[in-house]
């Protein structure tokens, strides 16, 4: 029996398998990005890249784009592995999670103080970046939230725009009945499994779930108190739709079934995207809570962009994003206006873009308005637990619904979030 | 007494009758999801989210737009590279493994056998991060060799080649060893053939298991270039607005390859199960 | 059988006997070392650390007195233990009776019902969590369907609501994988002599009490097996309430299970890996546990 033509037919089958499934890339030069939304950030950061390539033609980019909880992932499996080569150069943060990687994984990123004019962007952004005297990334959307409503809707209600100014959240109630029962339709929709609303109350008060140390501000924390009410107030009074997920929630306020929602600017491509409803919408400001200290300005998200400090391009990558991101008015420009995001660099406010009234929006100067509302949102320590104590809050939202008192509520909550925190 | 056999014949109908109702509410609800997401790629967003269950007209539209933003070629290429390959290597260490525990007993080997058994119990997310590690120390992140390696020996299919080898007829080794046949002889020249259904069996299984494979990829692939489908349809599905028409026709795509497999080798891959449950 | 022969022929022939035997799982022996026991054995000793992130300190026994503390922990391995409970006989019992059902010679169309059932288990993950999430929202067509029949008079919260939320991810498992169970039955049923079953029915005996008396004895090894399966996936789940509460195990963590608990220890809070690997190895013991019971229960009636 003649083995050996089997022998050599195997050997090149295993051989053209294993080069086949070993091809590897990277060139020197390159510029690797994770980052999530394809129109949105990944979009920004193409342009971006565009523009740094026309004065520097070496540099090459490649932008990589995975979900956005797929991005933190796989950071947090790159730094816990201790690797370099699993890493990007750079890397896009959400900034409610900034000080939970910059403190769990010291020496990661590359501090930029110094290289970057810190002076020029919205101080809240640079705060959370700070560790220790030291700032790391870039600043770059703003998650800044306004009231997006529907002019035709609330027209028929009997509401002007006027009505909608500075608000509180009790108002908003109110609204909302009137809203029901002359249209028919609910006044706003909220996902309930997700903390996202209880964020935007309490930071309008200049609150988080922690205090300027770190330390855990729950049962005493009156801003808290006033979110978690506020929302029980709202499921109660029969105002809100319940989404089940973020595209329910998306659905629900461009189908039109919804009358309002309240959010960060960067959903203003979303509902732009709808072109049968130009000029059905509006903005107004966030309402605020019942209390003293809360204004009627805030911030849901907002992402900055992070160097990891043993990229092999490190010094490329932050001079990359100090010439784009750190100064270029006109990038800022352009990316609000094909992209709708609003950067925290102040100087670009002065831009042409900044200054247009929106056909879509009625003619307001949408942008004009929220770069004011920027410059009011109050700056709170987001602190490194922010997924936690947003999960223990879900948990226990349904109990006070259900009419559990909002004290023991808290009391719950913080329990909770204690063995958590840890 | 022809009283008994009418009533027997007329709960024999009534049983029929349930029968076929069961059978048919199971069969529908087991594929209404494939059929809603065919209704799916061919309506927009708005509808979708809605819940309309007629055939849309934007089929053409979504296919538009997903090849606009996915490399098709390039993500199925690397989906089906992995796969294929993957399996077939799978298949060939694992059954060699099986046959070689069944045929070859000893203490020993038994003890280790219940050992590999028990490796099954642990969740993957225990030794993600060590795995990871072990990955990128060797150079192999963000290639598909990184993929492949730890699904080469799966406990799951000694296993089963285990089990199917006691149905494997002892005769034939016995007449192959006095023709003066080797092991490996036996193995690849009678064992393997005769067990056709049983390598169709596993086949279907470990590609599936392959071709669907999420979070492994998703952590050791970094560059567009090696994404598969499944990576793909997956950031499509969470931009802060997705397409849903798009994202179905991307589920389509990424579920065709497997339903083409099964079609394929649904008759051997039945017979193939009943070596394995002997 | 093949020990008998190789007590026949000891001396010389024992060791090629030997040889022969390692050879054949030396591959699969070195690929499990490698990518299973190494990665296994190195997160056993990240299970006595604790700490954020790269930031660990020895723990010891911490993490365990941590586990025994920690209310999450409890809460996802009671909604874990539901999970088990509830799903593995469902879909058991109905995968037998499906299979059972199928495997009657002069039925029609048996091979298309079969397919139809078993296509499920083929579709990925990515597809299933979407198909699913759009199914169970507020204006889905589960909702729909059901205001259609008049079963119901307004649109339910599935996902919101904690119990149904549950069943949303109970139906979305038994969805999945009863067809694949079905299709061991099937087999299992295709290898049991028919005339057993013949003659019990000339006897008089009911179909019910064929199934019962006769046929769910004979498939006892293979309902263990499947049992034994289920089990191991149930203890485990992650893939379907992952994808279908965003990651988050809500509402109120009812759907949280210790995988998925594991996971975002992990990945979405502040990384504990210590913490997270001691986790897992509680899910090794349950399994352990469970495995060698069901193995107990089934001897036991020998």
């Amino acid at each position: 029996m003649d083995t050996l033509p089997l022998k050599t037919f195997a050997l090149r089958a295993a051989l053209a398998g294993a080069t086949l499934l070993a091809a590897a890339p990277a060139f020197a030069g390159e510029i690797t990005i994770w980052c999530w939304d394809p129109n949105f950030n990944v979009a920004v950061m193409r342009e971006a890249g565009a523009r740094y390539t026309k004065a520097h033609p070496e540099t090459t980019f490649n932008i990589v784009d995975f979900a956005k909880a797929d991005v933190e992932q796989k950071l947090q499996t790159g730094l816990a592995s201790g690797t370099t080569n699993a890493l990007p150069d750079i890397v896009l943060i959400e900034d409610y999670g900034a000080q939970k990687f910059l403190q769990s994984f010291p020496d990661a990123f590359a501090p930029m103080t110094g290289k970057v004019d810190y002076s020029g962007f919205a101080p809240y952004k640079v705060e959370l970046m700070t560790l220790e005297g030291k700032t790391y990334g870039m600043p770059f959307d703003s998650g800044v939230t306004g009231l997006f409503y529907r002019r035709d809707y609330l027209e028929q209600a009997g509401f002007k725009p006027a009505d909608l100014e500075n608000i509180t959240w009790d108002r908003y109630i109110e609204i909302g009945k009137a809203v029901e029962a002359k249209t028919g339709k609910k006044m706003t929709t909220q996902e309930l499994n997700n903390g996202g609303m209880t964020r935007i109350m309490m930071q309008s008060a200049g609150k988080w779930y922690f205090n300027a140390d770190g330390e855990l501000d729950v049962t005493g924390n009156a801003a808290l108190k006033g979110a978690l009410e506020a929302q029980a107030k709202m499921v109660k009074a029969g105002i809100v739709k319940p989404a089940t997920g973020w595209n329910d929630y998306v659905n629900a306020f461009t189908s039109g079934d919804v009358a309002s929602v309240v959010t960060g600017v960067w959903i203003t491509g979303t509902i732009k995207a709808q072109t049968a409803q130009a000029g059905k919408w509006g903005v107004a400001p966030t309402p605020r809570l019942d209390m003293a200290g809360s204004t009627n300005a805030s911030n849901l998200g907002g992402s900055s962009w992070y160097v990891i400090e043993s990229s092999k391009e490190k010094d490329e990558a932050i001079s990359f994003l100090a010439e784009i991101y750190g100064k270029d008015v006109e990038f800022y420009q352009k990316i609000l206006a094909d992209r709708g995001a609003v950067g925290s660099l102040t100087a670009a406010r002065s831009g042409a873009v900044y200054q247009q009234a929106d056909a879509f929006f009625g003619g307001e100067q949408v942008w004009q308005r929220f770069s004011d509302w920027l410059a009011k949102v109050p700056p709170v320590t987001y602190g490194i637990f922010t997924n936690e104590l947003d999960n223990a809050v879900t948990a226990n939202m349904q109990a006070l619904i259900a009419g559990k008192p909002a004290d023991e509520v808290l009391k719950d909550i913080e329990a909770q979030a204690q063995t958590q925190i840890q | 007494m022809s009283r008994s056999v009418f009533s027997d014949r007329h709960s024999a109908r009534l049983f029929g009758a349930i029968r076929y109702g069961l059978l048919l509410l199971a069969a529908f609800l087991s594929v209404f999801p494939f059929f809603w997401m065919l209704i799916g790629a061919t309506n927009i967003t708005a509808d979708i989210n809605t819940g309309k269950v007629t055939p849309g007209s934007a089929l053409f539209d979504n296919i538009r737009a997903f090849v606009a933003q996915v490399d098709v070629p390039l993500v199925l290429w690397n989906s089906a590279k992995i796969a294929i390959l993957g399996t077939a290597v799978t298949i060939l260490v694992s059954s060699i493994a099986g046959y070689g525990f069944e045929m070859f007993r000893s203490k020993l080997r038994d003890r280790i056998y219940t050992v590999i058994l028990l490796t099954l119990m642990v969740p993957f997310a225990a030794i993600m991060i060590p795995l990871f590690m072990m990955m990128a120390k060797a150079g192999l992140i963000d290639t598909h060799l990184a993929i492949v390696l730890p699904t080469l020996a799966s406990v799951f299919i000694i296993f089963y080649f285990r089990q199917a080898s006691k149905a494997f007829p002892a005769e034939l080794r016995d007449a192959a060893k006095i023709d003066g046949l080797k092991e490996w002889q036996i193995f690849l020249f009678i064992y393997v053939p005769v067990m056709r259904s049983t390598y169709a069996a596993a086949f279907v299984i470990v590609f599936m298991t392959s071709w669907n494979n999420y979070l492994w990829p998703l952590i050791v692939l970094q560059s567009n270039g090696t994404k598969t489908i499944t990576l793909v349809v997956s950031s499509l599905a969470s931009a802060y607005y997705p397409d849903y028409g798009v994202v179905m026709v991307g589920t389509v795509l990424a579920t065709l390859p497997t339903l083409f497999v099964f079609f394929a080798m649904q008759r051997q891959f039945v017979q193939g199960m009943l070596g394995s449950v002997k | 059988m093949a020990n008998v022969m190789a007590q026949n022929r000891r001396g010389g022939l024992k060791r090629y006997y030997d040889v022969n035997g390692w050879l054949f799982i030396a591959p699969a022996l070195l690929l499990i070392g490698i990518f299973l026991i190494y990665p296994i054995i190195s997160s056993l000793t990240l299970s006595v650390y604790s700490g954020r992130g790269m930031m660990m300190k020895f723990a010891g026994f911490g993490n365990l007195v941590r586990i025994y503390n920690d209310p999450i922990f409890w809460k996802a391995l009671t909604n874990t233990f539901t999970f088990f409970i509830i799903q593995v006989p469902i879909m058991i019992v109905l995968a037998l009776v499906i299979a059972n059902a199928l495997n009657n010679p002069k039925l029609r169309f048996s091979g298309l019902l079969r397919t139809a059932i078993f296509l499920p288990c083929v579709s990925s993950l990515v597809a299933y969590s979407i198909l699913f999430k759009s199914m169970f929202s507020v204006d889905g067509i589960v909702n729909r369907t059901l205001i259609g029949l008049g079963l119901m008079d307004q649109p339910l919260n599935w996902l919101t609501d904690p119990f149904w939320a549950k069943v949303v991810v109970i139906t979305a498992i038994t969805w999945r994988w009863t067809g694949y169970n079905m299709i061991f039955y099937l087999a299992a049923l295709q290898n049991i002599d028919r005339s057993i079953d013949e003659a019990a029915r000339i006897d008089g005996v009911p179909s019910w009490g064929r199934f019962f008396y006769l046929t769910v004895p004979m498939l006892k090894p293979v309902i263990l097996f499947t049992t034994i399966t289920s089990t191991i996936g149930t203890l485990q789940l992650f893939d379907e309430v992952y994808s279908l509460t965003e990651g988050t195990g809500g509402p109120s963590n009812a759907t949280l299970t210790l995988s998925l608990y594991i996971y975002n220890l992990t990945f979405r809070f502040m990384p504990n890996f210590g913490y997270a690997a001691t986790i897992s190895y509680v899910i090794v013991v349950l399994v352990a546990l469970l495995s060698f019971l069901q193995f107990y229960a089934v001897r036991e009636r020998r």
